[in-house]
């Protein structure tokens, strides 16, 4: 039989993936900035389960000179960046600059307030896994198979034009491998990490930042868990621009998403 | 470079954009009052049993039992008491009990079995130190005072004051109080709990968030109802529960 290569509609998302979608794409937003706030209240990572005060793995702070002048930075081990104006020195979300790791126009609330970055960040914290529950069950649908792992090198081929690379009903190798890190590494790694942060949930599960290395490592990988998803959100939305717009946000709205090939 | 330049200044007006529709819907009772909801969800899970905090071995113990909060106590009674061993100094049990009593340290050391732990203090800021607390459990201290039926929460009055003259307290519940890592410390590392760290007398509470271990506690009252919103912190915002 002949194939023609002709458009069609599908439906490429159910409802409740779409939801789910939304609410996720929200919380996410919610979570990094209250974490970004959470994280002001002590700028500091250490790989160990106490705070070695001396010696964190990264740190971000700033301070002025003797002469005045502002200086921030991001300190990585021993190599300092400077970042003055937009990291360790900054907005402090009350109209003026000030000694602060993440600025004020990036953080919920912008102001300096822990207790209130805190409570937005467990309530998104809850919407989260609980959308992350309901779509678990979708989430089977992401694991690669052989022919993926096949067809591989030429998707990676198509995505150095990723304008050209034409709507299918499946999902291609390199979504299929992108979604499936996210939803079965990231996301399960940032819920668990963010758990072993609580003392709370310690006593129930000392296994829990044991396995992480110790709390404060916990807070290594939360974060490592952040800069992941924020790097997938930056591939994600480049490639919802760059391969469709309109097509794209449609399937994520209503659903329907227009592919090519046979019917 | 233009462009990278205005994608990343179109980013960070994006995210005040959400900062700022934050901060307005931060403002509004309705967004308070969902936001409040998680810690009641958190206390039925977490805050009902009683499991253990992870106990660690001497060489785990932080070099520095890093202080924080309001210190020393300002009054002058604190001072006095300080220079002189902590004599005078005395540990009320009093509220909804049947027998209130008063210790001096020498009796709290005397009457009472002696215990030790080696636990983590994870702070609301986020850092941890790992420190030896000994002390009396507060467990003890309460079955000898008798909680009266009506008695529900346990009130810790403070001498530590916030420069405005408000005093520091904190509160648990009937059942958090009697967890058995729940400790009145009067030694911190094998020696008196250090001014920095509350002395004489300092409550420590493992599973949940350093605030609610009290520093400083001169009062414990058994009451049926949490004065406040239970806490220095907790009057400020912070979660009562505290063991996220």
């Amino acid at each position: 039989m002949q194939k023609k290569r002709m458009t069609h509609v599908i439906m490429r998302h159910p409802l409740l993936v779409r939801i789910t979608h939304w609410v996720i794409a929200l919380s996410l937003f919610v979570l990094a900035m209250s974490g970004m706030q959470i994280f002001n209240a002590h700028p500091a990572l250490y790989a160990s389960d106490a705070s070695n005060f001396g010696s964190p793995i990264l740190s971000i702070s700033g301070e002025t000179d003797a002469q005045g002048n502002p200086h921030g930075w991001v300190q990585i081990g021993r190599v300092r960046i400077p970042t003055t104006h937009v990291l360790g020195w900054g907005d402090n979300g009350q109209g003026s600059e000030g000694a602060r790791a993440f600025p004020g126009w990036a953080t919920i609330p912008s102001e300096q307030d822990l207790a209130d970055g805190r409570r937005w960040h467990i309530f998104f914290a809850w919407i989260f896994v609980l959308c992350a529950a309901v779509y678990a069950r979708f989430a089977v649908k992401l694991i690669p198979t052989k022919a993926d792992f096949k067809a591989l090198p030429h998707t990676l081929k198509e995505h150095l034009k990723p304008w050209k690379i034409p709507p299918t009903a499946e999902l291609n190798p390199m979504q299929k491998l992108a979604y499936f890190g996210v939803v079965w590494f990231v996301s399960p790694l940032v819920i668990i990490s963010g758990l072993a942060l609580s003392p709370s949930v310690d006593a129930w599960a000392p296994w829990l930042p044991w396995i992480l290395g110790g709390r404060q490592f916990a807070r290594v990988w939360h974060f490592a868990a952040w800069i992941a998803l924020t790097g997938f959100f930056v591939g994600h939305i480049a490639m919802v621009v760059l391969t469709g717009f309109i097509n794209n946000m449609r399937s994520m709205i209503t659903g329907r998403f227009a592919v090519k090939g046979a019917k | 470079m233009r462009r990278a330049r205005f994608l990343a200044l179109t980013g960070a007006t994006a995210l005040a954009g959400c900062s700022g529709i934050a901060d307005k819907l931060g403002q509004t009772d309705l967004v308070r009052n969902a936001l409040a909801l998680p810690e009641h969800l958190n206390f039925a899970i977490l805050g009902t049993g009683q499991p253990l905090a992870r106990e660690y071995r001497e060489r785990d113990i932080s070099p520095v039992f890093r202080p924080n909060g309001f210190m020393p106590p300002s009054s002058p009674q604190y001072a006095q008491w300080a220079a002189d061993g902590w004599r005078g100094y005395r540990l009320s049990v009093s509220g909804l009990v049947a027998k209130p009593a008063s210790y001096s340290l020498a009796e709290l050391r005397g009457r009472f079995n002696r215990v030790a732990q080696i636990t983590r203090h994870d702070c609301v800021e986020g850092w941890s130190v790992i420190g030896k607390w000994t002390g009396v459990r507060l467990g003890d201290l309460l079955a000898v005072a008798q909680p009266t039926s009506a008695g529900r929460y346990v009130v810790f009055h403070c001498m530590d004051d916030d420069g405005s003259g408000t005093l520091y307290y904190e509160s648990l519940t009937l059942r958090q109080a009697a967890h058995p890592q729940a400790l009145l410390a009067y030694e911190l590392n094998d020696k008196p709990v250090p001014v920095e760290n509350g002395a004489p007398i300092r409550l420590k509470v493992p599973t949940q968030l350093g605030y609610k271990s009290a520093k400083y506690v001169q009062g414990i009252e058994v009451v049926a109802m949490l004065p406040g919103a239970g806490g220095y912190w907790e009057d400020q915002g912070y979660e009562w529960f505290a063991g996220i």
